[in-house]
């Protein structure tokens, strides 16, 4: 569903590449994750994905990006919509205050792109029920919580029906209990299986928890590609600047303590902390 | 400034529920009769039998009113003095100190004033009881730019967030000892540190909101639907008709009044 | 054709909202400062120099409508939208000409459009409203009239008094804020070359 092909690019002023030589092959229905300390390149390479690098950006890219069999620097960015759904960190600015309910929000995508009414309709019941927004249809789209716009922005986007979905760090900016209705749409997502979607992200504990695969990110570099269990556990993690999930620290702290033996399997998620302290 | 619509007030009248082009229209119309009509009453005419009514209606007659007054009486005192006692030449029909009030100076003052309480109901009543959405579908369905309808619609919901933000940045910049009070140098001091961030976080967020804008297949070209309907109906649109010809035959009626004693 | 469609893009189109939205609240905070200034064209005049003298003025005409719904009173507002164009539209054209770079240009070519705003205000004044604008400002108008001034030159030396220093500020601070912000936020507009 998504190939790239040594793909590096520099934004304009930019000396240093912010994508550099990346290959990497995702197939359908795949939920992949990719993490990174900051300036990694992971919004990048969202925007890489959804053809804002280069159409939006500019700049210079090379190598090629496919997504869904289309040549992403030969296409634009009119025609990319529908193809691919963007959502990223900050909800205000992903809602485009011209209209004035929920649902009205929702309807914006589809109505450009000029789909029937009736057929408006139902995908729209479908999708506020989806990311658990019927009970708000009528409300105006900026009276909101934070986690409510972020699935405002999430199902405005998951309605148009993208063959890929490209989420760029979409709890950043949310306090816990947003977070978590985020994460509880997501994982819904994951758990469909149809769904091809990539999720730039720095809460580990979630990336553990629901993706089928890991992409470590470094100085725009991919350093490392596998299993939740294998990346997250791995103890380069820290060498990438990133910190390993609480579970993984906790493991690690009894081992060093002599509490439980040496080469076991570290955990990740709260469920195989369970088992590993069991 | 309420909420989400503007200044759209809820109710459920027929006025509500007519298309917004027949609103629309409908006040043009009266502003244009009571504008072009001579005669220093005819505004207020206007302003009795043609939208007073309407608004009793609508049930937005105590809002029309209230704000038609807030705005119009800065005008009449303004009028009174500036034409009333300025004018030029005309009869003196009271002397006020160094000052003569004039009858040509007054009755141009009581026009000017009936003309601008026309134009402000008007407005209102178009306002209070037509959602800006719908009136922004129906403009665009006669040609406007989908383009201008999202920067209309937007604008009016980004509005009340940037107003908060001001808020904020000035309540904190209070608190940190900044001076808005004092003399004028020292207010102009403080007006940097107090506009500068507010304009400076907002255009970074313009680069995200045309993302999102894309993503969301905003500039693809080609036919577009929309979730919202509205009603019309023939009667509403032969009223239409009607109101822009009676308003053509007015105009055509005030340029001959203009142009005969010229050709004379 | 091809330059007015790049000047249209997706990204000038989400920033009018933006500019209105800014015109009106540093338009509020001035008011909060009780300053004898307006600066409520400063996200006209941004716009204008970023994206060019079209999509300047239509965002100068749209928050001149927008103002009105906003705060329900057509008076000051719809009528002038043709003068909130024009500002928008010359500080296009003074960008064009580069006058964002050098300051006292700027300073310079806000003074100018200044006196173009009072030019064309004095008129609708006239025509409109009978010569008054319903705040303090008739009072300027009023003392010129007792001069023996016609209507019409009272009210454009009653725009003079204020416009051409309003403007100036605010050039100044579109000036300011096209120096602070880093390179690649300007970038994405169409004159960025122009201001530069
Ligand atoms: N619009 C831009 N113009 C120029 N350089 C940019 C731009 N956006 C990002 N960069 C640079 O590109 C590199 C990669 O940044 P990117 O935003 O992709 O990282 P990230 O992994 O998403 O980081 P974060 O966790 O902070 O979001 C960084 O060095 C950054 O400074
Ligand atoms: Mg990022």
């Amino acid at each position: 569903m998504i190939r790239l092909d040594r793909v590096s690019y520099s934004y304009p002023r930019a000396t240093s590449p912010a994508l550099n030589d990346l290959s990497v092959d995702i197939p359908a229905g795949q939920f992949c994750a990719v993490i990174g300390a900051n300036g990694a390149g992971k919004s990048t390479l969202c925007s890489a994905l959804a053809g804002f690098v280069p159409h939006f950006y500019r700049g210079r890219l090379t190598g090629t990006v496919e997504v869904a069999g289309i040549d992403i620097a030969a296409s634009s960015l009119a025609e990319l919509a529908g193809t691919v759904g963007l959502v990223f960190s900050n909800p205000f600015n992903q809602i485009t205050g011209a209209r004035f309910s929920v649902r009205d929000e929702v309807a914006f995508g589809l109505e450009n792109m000029g789909v029937p009414r009736a057929e408006m309709e139902t995908r729209i019941d479908y999708i506020l029920q989806f990311a658990g927004l019927a009970g708000l249809a009528e409300r105006p789209p900026f009276a909101l919580s934070g986690g409510q716009q972020q699935r405002l922005a999430i199902a405005s986007v998951l309605v148009m029906r993208p063959r890929v979905l490209v989420l760029d760090e979409p709890t950043s900016q949310l306090d816990p209990v947003g977070s978590r209705e985020v994460f509880t749409v997501l994982r819904d997502l994951a758990a469909t299986d149809e769904a091809t979607v990539v999720l730039a992200e720095q809460k580990l504990e979630w990336v553990a928890a629901f993706a089928d695969r890991v992409l470590v990110l470094h100085e725009g570099r991919l350093v490392a590609d596998g299993l939740p269990g294998d990346i997250l556990a791995s103890p380069d993690l820290q060498r990438y600047g990133l910190e390993p999930t609480r579970y993984t620290r906790a493991a690690r702290a009894a081992q060093a303590a002599g509490l439980r033996p040496e080469g076991d399997t570290l955990p990740v998620t709260l469920e195989q902390a369970a088992e590993f302290f069991a | 400034m309420s909420g989400t619509y503007g200044l759209y007030v809820v109710r459920q009248t027929g006025i509500h529920r007519l298309h917004p082009l027949t609103k629309l229209v409908y006040v043009l119309v009266c502003l244009l009769i009571g504008w072009l009509i001579p005669g220093v009453w005819s505004p207020y005419i206007v302003l009795l039998i043609g939208v007073v009514p309407v608004a009793l209606i609508a049930r937005v007659l105590p809002e029309v009113i209230k704000n038609t007054i807030k705005t119009a009486i800065p005008f009449a005192i303004s009028l009174i003095i500036v034409q009333g006692l300025f004018w030029t030449g005309g009869t003196i029909v009271r002397q006020l100190g160094p000052f003569s009030l004039k009858a040509e100076g007054l009755l141009f003052a009581i026009r000017g004033t009936g003309r601008i309480i026309l134009a402000v109901s008007g407005f209102l009543l178009l306002n209070y009881t037509t959602r800006s959405d719908e009136l922004m579908l129906a403009l665009s369905q006669k040609g406007l730019p989908n383009s201008i309808s999202y920067v209309v619609l937007s604008t009016l919901q980004v509005i009340p967030r940037f107003q908060r933000k001001a808020n904020t940045i000035l309540d904190a910049q209070r608190s940190r000892g900044l001076e808005t009070e004092g003399s004028y140098l020292i207010r102009m001091r403080a007006l940097m540190p107090l506009v500068v961030p507010l304009l400076l976080g907002s255009i970074v967020d313009i680069e995200e909101r045309a993302i999102a804008l894309e993503v969301r297949a905003f500039s693809r070209e080609g036919a577009k639907t929309s979730l919202l309907v509205l009603h019309d109906t023939r009667f509403q649109r032969a009223i239409r008709w009607l109101l822009m010809l009676g308003a053509m035959a007015v105009i055509g009626w005030r340029f001959y009044l203009w142009l005969a004693p010229r050709l004379a | 054709m091809e330059r007015l469609k790049r000047d249209f893009s997706t990204i000038s189109l989400a920033m009018i909202p933006i500019a209105i939205a800014i015109n009106i609240a540093v338009g509020q905070i001035v008011k909060a400062l009780r300053l004898p200034l307006y600066l409520d064209s400063i996200g006209t005049v941004f716009v204008g120099a970023v994206a060019g003298p079209w999509v300047g003025a239509l965002t100068g005409l749209l928050s001149n409508i927008i103002w009105a719904i906003i705060f329900g009173d057509v008076t000051n507002t719809v009528p002038y939208a043709p003068v909130a164009a024009a500002i928008g539209f010359l500080a296009g054209v003074f960008s064009k000409y580069g006058w964002f770079k050098v300051w006292w240009k700027a300073v310079l070519g806000g003074a100018i459009t200044g006196v173009v705003a009072s030019l064309l205000s004095a008129p609708i004044t006239f025509y409109l409203f009978g010569g008054v604008v319903g705040t303090g400002m008739d009072i300027i108008t009023a003392a010129f009239r007792s001069q023996g001034m016609s209507m019409l030159a009272a009210n454009f030396l009653q725009g003079l008094a204020t416009d051409p220093l309003d403007k100036a500020i605010s050039f100044l601070i579109v000036y300011l804020i096209l120096r602070a912000l880093p390179d690649r936020y300007i970038d994405r507009f169409s004159r960025a070359e122009d201001v530069r």
